[in-house]
């Protein structure tokens, strides 16, 4: 048990002990030394406020390198990396909140570390953290059977970035102004789901989730919205991707060479693309809402029985062009889609039955309830009864006016 | 000033007089009440397709209406002599000028707001919320395109020598700025310089009041993505706290001029004695 003051690092914790610091207590490192290594099995610290002042790849605020360790709500600022664990199973990181020391000016994502960095450390689980302004916010990396859960990443480059990690689950996490929410690569069974990825929008390359290599896995009922592409499939092959909802991307999913994977009850909203697919021919596309389709359901079961083929005017004609991009839904352009929808229809991508309504209840991420003096439905009437009012009293003024 | 407002006076009595105005109230009350319909299958707030096909909608109508109302108004002052009259007393062409733009706008908002406030009324009873942003947006969006459709009617009702002219100006106009306007840019611009292509479409796009209006409120209503990578710069500008400032800034710009170049023809024009 440790009371206030300030401590200097760095610390080495070779023996099984648990330390848990009251409030207030810091540790501050001056060294390029991690601030704190743990070498033995078992050890729990808690609490302890950790600043870790040297820059560099080589500097990280806490080590472990023993396994069943148990870190809990640390508060780490770092010039390095945040959490490192190598060849560490069964660790346990709650709580933590890990950001980049950014009182000493700006830097590049190049200069920054990783909040939380692991390799080697199968079955760890890493829940409930908050990573503002790191390099990549949990970066893993050859290990088994890890558990993500609902873990805040903000500002990063690759919110989470998961490389290599059969049986990996990622439920729960929040990433927003990241890079990309999530990037998964090499990873069979793999399951993604109830996550939040949004606005990942201020770059180029950014993506919702990324999926290369990645066989087997499900990826369901996630927010993706307002990102560049919601949804990236490149070389993935028999994955389930359900109950998303997919709204306001640039692109809504986006295949490259991804084969035979099913995607499902999702829904597609006020995407500008909506899907876009290169050399991927055989995956199963069916019963997804999207806006923009012409549905028409005989039989009354929910599904359209005309199939939705999505159009690629638009989207060559702005490949070609991005200048072109202004014309989003501008009146003139539906007439011009039309008008190629003549040829090649059957190498379009197309959804065979289309949803009438959709999948998942409203994505409400910006209309948190707040108290309002006026509700809105009141606002509503008094405002179009006064509308009316003026309008009327106009007429009738004007009208029984004497020349 | 009180010779303006006489005008406008005038101009508003005439406007209720006008059995156009009563075609176009009936047309637009329709017409907003099906866009509730089309709304009332919505679920989603913020854009979606469907807010997009409203926005469509609206934008087929409204120029036409401001176009046909405002440019008739002008030519019949002078199929009808009343201008020639009014130009031997002292009136400043200014006043009239003025006087006619605001008397015709306040018929024209009359309209749409007869028309809103009916769609609003309907949607608070029976209990189908329409968003009260994307409301007020529409709404605002609407009076965006009459008021800058109408300096254009005055434009054509100031060149054209009467009804029929002003007929078939407006209805090219229409055509050109609303219907045709990226089937003529796309086929234009592919010809000019890559180079060239993208400041050009930003010029065209301010020069057409119907295209600046809509991405702006494209833009409210959708949030970041919806206009691509090549356009964040400003998405995240008009959605910061001085964007809609700015646009108002440039919406008066717009009336400013294009009223001036209309005072001007007509000072040119004004019979002298």
């Amino acid at each position: 048990m440790l009371s206030d003051a300030e401590f200097s690092g760095p610390i080495l914790i070779n023996k099984k002990l648990t330390i848990q610091a009251l409030e207030g207590v810091s540790l501050i490192n001056e060294s390029l030394e991690p601030a704190i290594t743990i070498q033995a099995e078992g050890v729990t610290v808690q609490g302890i406020r950790v600043l870790q002042k040297q820059s560099g790849e080589e500097s990280t605020a806490v080590s472990v390198q023993a396994n069943g360790v148990v870190l809990r709500n640390l508060k780490i600022t770092t010039r390095g990396y945040g959490i490192l664990l190598r060849d560490s199973v069964d660790g346990v990181l709650e709580d933590n909140l890990i950001s980049w020391d950014s009182s000493q000016g700006p830097s590049t994502l190049g200069e920054k570390g990783n909040g939380i960095d692991l390799f080697n450390s199968s079955d760890t689980r890493i829940e409930n953290n908050r990573i503002v302004n790191m390099r990549d916010g949990i970066y893993l990396d050859n290990s088994k059977d890890l558990n993500i859960f609902k873990n805040k990443i903000l500002g990063s480059r690759y919110g989470i970035h998961c490389m290599y990690n059969d049986g990996t689950k990622i439920i729960g996490n929040i990433g927003e102004y990241n890079v990309t929410g999530a990037m998964i690569m090499g990873v069979r069974d793999v399951v993604v789901s109830d996550n939040s990825f949004v606005k990942q929008r201020n770059n180029v390359n950014s993506q919702g989730i990324l999926l290369y290599d990645v066989q087997r896995s499900i990826v369901e009922k996630n927010d993706i919205e307002g990102n560049r592409v919601g949804i990236y499939l490149e070389r993935s092959s028999q994955n389930e991707l359900r109950n998303n909802s997919i709204y306001r991307n640039f692109v809504g999913i986006q295949f490259v060479n991804a084969e035979k994977n099913f995607i499902h009850d999702n829904d597609f909203v006020a995407n500008v693309i909506e899907a876009e697919a290169m050399d991927s021919e055989s995956n199963q596309i069916e019963q997804n809402f999207w806006d923009t389709a012409q549905v028409l359901d005989m039989n009354n079961d929910g599904n359209s029985d005309i199939q939705y083929s999505i159009n690629p005017f638009y989207r060559n004609l702005i490949s070609e062009t991005p200048a072109f991009q202004l014309f989003f839904q501008s009146p003139g352009i539906s007439f011009l889609s039309g008008m190629y929808e003549q040829d090649n229809q059957h190498s379009w991508t197309t959804d065979s039955s289309p949803r009438l309504k959709l999948n998942q209840p409203v994505l409400t991420s910006n209309s948190i309830v707040e108290d309002k003096p006026l509700p809105d439905k009141v606002f509503l009437m008094i405002v179009s009864s006064m509308l009316l009012l003026i309008s009327i009293l106009t007429i009738l003024y004007s009208r029984g006016q004497k020349t | 000033m009180s010779d303006m407002l006489q005008v406008a006076k005038k101009e508003i009595k005439i406007g209720f007089r006008n059995p156009w105005a009563y075609s176009f109230l009936i047309l637009f009350s329709v017409f907003s009440l099906s866009l509730l319909l089309v709304n009332s299958q919505n679920e989603i707030s913020g854009y979606s397709g469907v807010t997009g096909s409203m926005l469509s909608l609206t934008l087929y109508l409204l120029p036409l209406m401001s176009l046909f109302l405002g440019s008739f108004s002008l030519t019949a002052e002078k199929e009808e002599g009343s201008w020639q009259l009014l130009s031997t007393y002292p009136l400043g062409t200014i006043s009239f000028m003025l006087g006619k733009y605001i008397g015709l706008s306040v018929v024209l908002l009359t309209i749409i707001s007869f028309g809103y406030g009916l769609m609003g009324l309907i949607t608070a009873l029976i209990g189908k919320m329409f968003d009260i942003n994307t409301y007020l947006l529409f709404l605002s969006f609407s009076c965006g395109l009459i008021l800058l459709f109408l300096t254009i009617a005055l434009w054509i009702g100031s060149l054209a020598k009467n009804r029929w002219q002003a007929l078939t100006i407006s209805v090219m106009i229409w055509f050109f700025t609303v219907i045709a306007w990226p089937t003529i840019l796309i086929a234009v611009l592919g010809l000019l310089p890559y180079l060239w292509i993208k400041p050009l479409l930003i010029i065209f796009t301010f020069l057409n009041p119907a295209e600046f209006v809509r991405l702006f409120v494209v833009i409210k209503l959708g949030g970041g993505a919806v206009l691509g990578p090549e356009y964040y710069k400003w998405v995240s500008w008009i959605h910061s706290s001085n964007g809609s400032f700015s646009f108002f800034v440039l919406f008066l710009i717009w009336l400013l001029f294009s009223l001036t170049c209309v005072c001007w023809i007509w000072e040119r024009r004004r019979p002298r004695a």
